[in-house]
């Protein structure tokens, strides 16, 4: 390439690229940068081969390029000008795109993205969901240009900019547009660009620098590498306006060594501008002199603090110094220097070519243009996005990002790395931007966004973070170099269950004066994590002090496996699990038994947190765990049967239980367990609570429930039917009657009403929920015909609308407010529901009732805008001029639960809370009573039966320390069973081979509703023995010692 | 553990190079450590003299850096990420596997100077997690099965 001297040359130049490239070449970009890692250097090798082999050299370009943005789907290539993406591709794969696309124009549906709702392909690029909301202005190029041909660039109109800038503007007025843009700095401080260019102008001293801080240190942070391997010359273009402006007459662009490949790209691009004429004296004959050279870092963190950036391409350790001075003042050699990020150089020349006014269409007030930013973490759609800034966090995560694999929930988003803090669930709908983050204790940052769900612990995090920054720390200061030592001493003893409650108060306090008193950023940052996470999470930090238990089961210290420990009861997952695999079945149940006395019922309708911890789910599916029980105590009733000889009494005194569902009965059978006397006493002829007359049949058959209340009346519980305890019978009469103890669970059977007009007493088709249940499971006749309105969103209102469709109704449409996605019924019900033939409408709020006096006539439905407010809590709005009136015959209300507190009037001497509810200890279960405890659905409001089963267990534990005298407190720690199985299943298997999690077979949808059949089959016995070998036996891990 | 012969003559051919450049320290500290594997300890006052520096300013900077090594390190250098993106996908196992597949603890070389194993705070291809790095290349999406193959293959060479 020869040099261009001039204006003119260049023009030339650009001229003869564009006439040379050939029109109507088909050209297939393929990722050479981020994608290698995935082989797409093989696929690009294949393609080649291909083309020749086909014939095909002269209409068809293979360009290697730089990053696509949707990385998940690596390797990723597209097509132009067809505007065509292909996703996950291999090098097999190339004769059929060669083949089929580029010759016949045909789409290849397997290499195309699918929707993940419908499953149908989307070929086309601008039709994907990821790229619809983005706006991908500065990394426009990416992608589409070979990062190691200037040509490329150049064709594309690059250094046009430059020309303009130094041509026809003067140094002033490239400052003035730069500032008019509102560009602030993309690291992360958010500093007007153009003031601080200013600032370096009119400094004195010669010669001046500019630095590219291309030293991206945030773990979790790959924009800048994108853009350097991708689309160099936008960042050395913008460098060299900057120089231009500033009267600069060197640069620096300082890059980590840890990034190989973009090493190499600036090294060719700046050899290629060199020859070209682009870099040295008189750059296109316009007097303007810059030389440019690459600095690589040498492994510190530090160093992408300015002052230390300097010290290092001094040849010096990377430690900072006190500012002031400002390296604008006095930076490289003592000479006026200007840093930039690369992202913030790479906006530069968008500015001058198209002009403040354009540039500014986009963002906020303070902030204009896009941001760009690594999605990673717990998110479908890794990759980079590229957004206006402004954007709210929501859309990034879950419009663009595709929301959280595997159905897990949301529990926050990590923004800019060690030095930034976390967005929880309830701050999703905030706008980013520099100034509304900071606000919540969060920055903006460089642009890392890592996505954490449920299976995250958030001490763990901070501590994660911690260690980063302790080993970072360049040690001249001491609160950082201290104070990061003793924040990671604490979390790290906080994680491994050797915290202290004076720990938070600690952690906050040490924070805030490393925060003050450190000397640079490094310091004046690292507590972010733990304060931000402290702030939203301290219930977490609580929990992992005084319970030991860790939300996201992560910390090895207190927690055996994940399954064990996400289960509210503790039972011993792997165990069991294990058993089962060996064919004994028996021990398997006795295993479950020794926590929930309802494996029959919880292999049924258990919400199973254990399948959403399985550490076999980030392999592939986690282990059925809930249908392993079901079909283990399926087995025990069919083969052992439901009688058992009663457990001895031992002790003396004897434990009223009130109320005979989960909650009760799991606690008077674990303590008939204990060797006492319990007696449950029930108002209904049945026992089960909401089980027995609430759940429908077809989910929760009536024989199961009896025959696991046969088996505990069999372990020597007493049950009183038709025995209320209420105003003539109440809990006081059972403390005279000798009982020293008595657990209430009377669980939350009382409907909530909406509360709008027309819902009136004794309407003719209005129903509520439970009783409406209750009413078809105890075999009244209800007749529904007709259109049946379902109002609600949750488990309940699932029953409710599939049991109309089973007892009559022609058709069953379910309203409520949330979106789909927030619906809190269970997926699997909905989609049940679904596809029996309900029709499902989010998103709207009923405000009345219309009836003609009568009878329902139908509901006027106004259209929910959103269910929870910025901070979360439950604060409808609506847009009141979006309604609809449906007409209906029959309306049922589901919309919540409460516990009914009728029945205990006469106990006036029982502490209430302020809205009637009693106060219970939440360890001991204690009311203000001695002897009277209270648990289960009844003291916390409708919740899982797992939850119930737990609460039941820790009222017979808690009721047995008072009975033998025992104060104060207890914690319930994870356990193993004494019936401990050794097998080591999934792990000692050695096979690649893929085992996929065994499908439960489901009833067929036509036919299904035709009666109250049960909808989920079990696992066959071959099955479950297959299902229970992918257990990779978690709790048999040794700990191989910290990171 | 086995002294590693260096050649002295390609030392100082590479410290000539960089003779009074300027700012010219931590470019010819990274030149030697990718020829040689290491920064030898020997070269340490040839290096400050070159450059006009005191042999403790060069130690300094050799001992700041994660980049430079005063032992030799092993031919293939595999860097196994804990950074968050990451951690969040369970980089930790990957790192627990790694060390008993390797037999090595973080830092340390194997006796046949074969691999090294080192975590790197972040290697940016995070959309990739849990990665690792061997020499240059990358590897994403890793899983037990695969890094195990990974390794096979490098210890096959």
């Amino acid at each position: 390439m020869e040099k261009l001297n001039s204006i003119g040359r260049l023009e030339w130049f650009r001229n003869k690229i564009r006439a040379g490239q050939e029109k109507g070449k088909a050209i297939v970009h393929v990722c050479m940068t981020g994608c290698r890692a995935y082989g797409s250097a093989d696929v690009l090798a294949a393609l080649q081969e291909e083309v020749k082999k086909q014939g095909l050299s002269r209409e068809v370009e293979i360009r290697s390029t730089g990053c696509h943005g949707f990385c998940a789907k690596a390797p990723v290539i597209a097509i132009e000008p067809l505007g065509i993406q292909y996703q996950e591709v291999s090098p097999e794969d190339a004769s059929e795109i060669v083949g089929a696309t580029l010759k016949n124009d045909r789409l290849v549906d397997r290499l195309a993205y699918r929707d993940p709702e419908t499953g149908r392909p989307i070929y086309y690029r601008n039709q994907i969901p990821f790229y619809e909301k983005q706006e991908r202005r500065v990394l426009a190029r990416c992608g589409r240009i070979d990062p190691t041909r200037i040509e490329d660039y150049v064709a594309e109109g690059g250094y046009e900019a430059l020309v303009k800038a130094v041509s026809s503007m003067t140094p002033e007025q490239v400052i003035e547009e730069v500032k008019r843009a509102k560009l602030r700095g993309r690291g992360g401080a958010g500093f007007p660009t153009g003031v601080k260019w200013e600032f370096a102008r009119r400094a004195k001293g010669v010669p001046k620098y500019v630095i590219c801080n291309a030293d991206e240190g945030d773990p979790g942070a790959f924009m800048d590498r994108a853009m350097l391997e991708g689309d160099p010359h936008a960042v050395l273009e913008g460098m060299l306006i900057g120089a231009y402006a500033m009267g600069a007459e060197y640069g620096f662009v300082y890059v980590r060594e840890e990034y190989p490949i973009a090493v190499n790209h600036l090294h060719i691009a700046l050899e290629q501008m060199r020859s070209l004429g682009l870099l040295g004296e008189n750059i296109l004959g316009m007097g303007f002199n810059f030389e440019l050279a690459l600095k690589m870092g040498a492994g510190a963190f530090v160093c992408g603090e300015e002052t230390a950036l300097m010290a290092s391409i001094e040849g010096r350790r990377g430690m900072p110094r006190a500012r002031p001075p400002f390296p604008a003042e006095s930076g490289l050699d003592g000479k006026p220097t200007n840093i930039n990020n690369v992202e913030t150089w790479a906006n530069v020349p968008l500015i001058i070519i198209k002009g403040a006014d354009w540039y500014g269409q986009v963002g906020t007030e303070n902030s204009r243009g896009t941001k760009i930013f690594s999605l990673a973490g717990k998110v479908n759609n890794t990759g980079l996005v590229e957004v206006p800034i402004g954007v709210p966090i929501k859309e990034v995560v879950f419009d663009i990002g595709g929301g959280i694999p595997k159905g897990r929930q949301f529990k926050a988003v990590q923004m800019g790395g060690p030095s930034g803090g976390c967005v929880p669930p309830q701050y999703l709908n905030l706008p980013i931007d520099y100034d509304t983050l900071q606000r919540i204790g969060a920055i903006m940052g460089s642009g890392g966004m890592v996505v954490m769900d449920e299976n995250n612990c958030m001490v763990e995090i901070a501590r994660f973070f911690l260690s980063f920054t302790q080993s970072e720390s360049c040690g001249k200061c001491a609160p950082c170099r201290l104070g990061t030592t003793q924040l990671l001493e604490i979390l790290t003893r906080i994680t491994r269950g050797e915290g202290r409650i004076e720990d938070i108060e600690t952690i906050r306090g040490l924070g805030e004066t490393i925060t003050q008193a450190s000397l640079c950023g490094l310091g004046q940052t690292c507590a972010k994590p733990a304060l931000s996470t402290l702030r939203y999470f301290s219930k977490e930090y609580e929990d992992h002090i005084l319970e030991h238990r860790c939300a996201g089961a992560t910390c090895d210290a207190m927690v055996i496996s994940a399954c064990q420990h996400a289960c509210p009861a503790g039972i011993d997952v792997p165990n069991y699990v294990a058993a089962i695999a060996e064919g004994k079945y028996e021990k398997a149940v006795e295993i479950i038994r020794e926590r929930n006395p309802f494996p029959a019922v919880c292999g049924r309708i258990c919400i199973h947190p254990c399948e959403f911890k399985c550490r076999r789910g980030e392999l592939d599916e986690p282990v059925a765990i809930r249908s392993l029980k079901r079909f283990a105590s399926d087995w025990y009733f069919q083969h052992v049967g439901t009688r058992r000889e009663p457990y001895p009494v031992t002790r003396e005194d004897n434990v009223a239980v009130v109320g005979a569902g989960p909650a009760g009965l799991t606690c008077a059978y674990f303590l008939a367990r204990m060797g006492y006397g319990v007696t449950v006493f029930e108002g209904q002829p049945v026992a089960g609570g909401m089980l027995g007359i609430t759940v429908p049949e077809f989910r929760l058959p009536r024989q199961v429930i009896q025959e696991e209340i046969d088996y505990i009346e069999s372990c020597g519980v007493h049950i009183q039917y038709n025995t209320p305890i209420d105003a003539r019978h109440t809990v006081d009469d059972l403390m005279g009657e000798g009982y020293r103890a008595v657990f209430i669970a009377a669980g939350a059977q009382a409907s909530k009403r909406i509360g709008i007009p027309g819902e009136e007493e004794g309407l003719e088709g209005l129903h509520y929920g439970l009783p409406f249940l209750t009413a078809v499971k105890t075999g009244e006749k209800i007749p529904l015909k007709g259109r049946v309105l379902v109002v609600g969103g949750g488990n309940v209102a699932i029953d409710v609308a599939r049991t109309a469709l089973r007892v009559g109704a022609d058709d069953v449409q379910l309203f409520c407010l949330e979106t789909r996605d927030e619906m809190p019924a269970w997926k699997k019900e909905i989609e049940e529901a679904v596809e029996e033939g309900i029709v499902i409408n989010p998103s709207w709020g009923p405000r009345e009732i219309m009836h003609d006096g009568n009878r329902v006539t139908g509901i006027r439905f106004v259209r929910c805008v959103s269910v929870f407010d910025m901070e979360g809590n439950f604060s409808p709005t609506f847009d009141e001029d979006a309604v609809q009136t449906v007409e209906a015959d029959y309306a049922i209300i589901s919309i919540g639960q409460a516990p009914d507190m009728s029945f205990l009037s006469e106990d006036s001497r029982l502490e209430r809370a302020l809205w009637g509810a009693l106060i219970v200890d939440e360890k001991t279960l204690s009311t203000n009573i001695p002897g009277i405890f209270a648990g289960g659905d009844f003291t916390t409001g409708p919740t899982y039966v797992i939850r119930a089963i737990a609460s039941g267990r820790r009222a017979a534990i808690s009721i047995d320390r008072y009975l033998r005298g025992e104060k104060g407190s207890f914690t319930i720690l994870d356990e193993k069973t004494r019936l401990a199985e050794e097998t080591r299943l999934a792990l000692d298997e050695d096979t690649g081979e893929e085992r996929p999690r065994v499908a439960v077979e489901v009833a067929n949808p036509e036919e299904r509703t035709r009666d109250f059949r049960e909808v989920e089959k079990g696992f066959t016995e071959a099955q479950a023995r297959f299902e229970a070998t992918r257990c990779l036996r978690c709790d048999l891990e040794e700990d191989g010692g910290e990171e | 553990m086995k002294e590693k012969d260096i050649d002295l003559g390609q030392l100082d051919a590479l410290i000539r190079e960089f003779q009074g450049k300027k700012w010219g320290l931590i470019p010819l500290l990274q030149k030697v450590q990718e020829t040689l594997g290491y920064v030898p300890p020997v070269a340490i006052e040839p290096i400050a003299e070159a450059l006009d520096l005191f042999p403790s300013q060069v130690q300094g900077v050799v001992t700041f850096y994660a980049g430079f090594s005063l032992e030799p390190k092993g031919k293939y250098v595999v860097r196994v990420c804990r950074g968050t993106a990451c951690h969040v996908r369970g980089g930790r196992s990957i790192l627990r596997l790694m060390r008993k597949e390797l037999g090595l603890e973080e830092g340390e070389t194997s006796e046949d100077y074969r691999f090294t194993l080192e975590t790197v705070a972040c290697l940016g291809a995070c959309f990739l997690a849990p990665t690792m790095m061997v020499n240059q290349t990358y590897f994403g999406k890793l899983s037990p099965a695969k890094v195990t193959s990974v390794l096979d293959q490098y210890r096959k060479d």
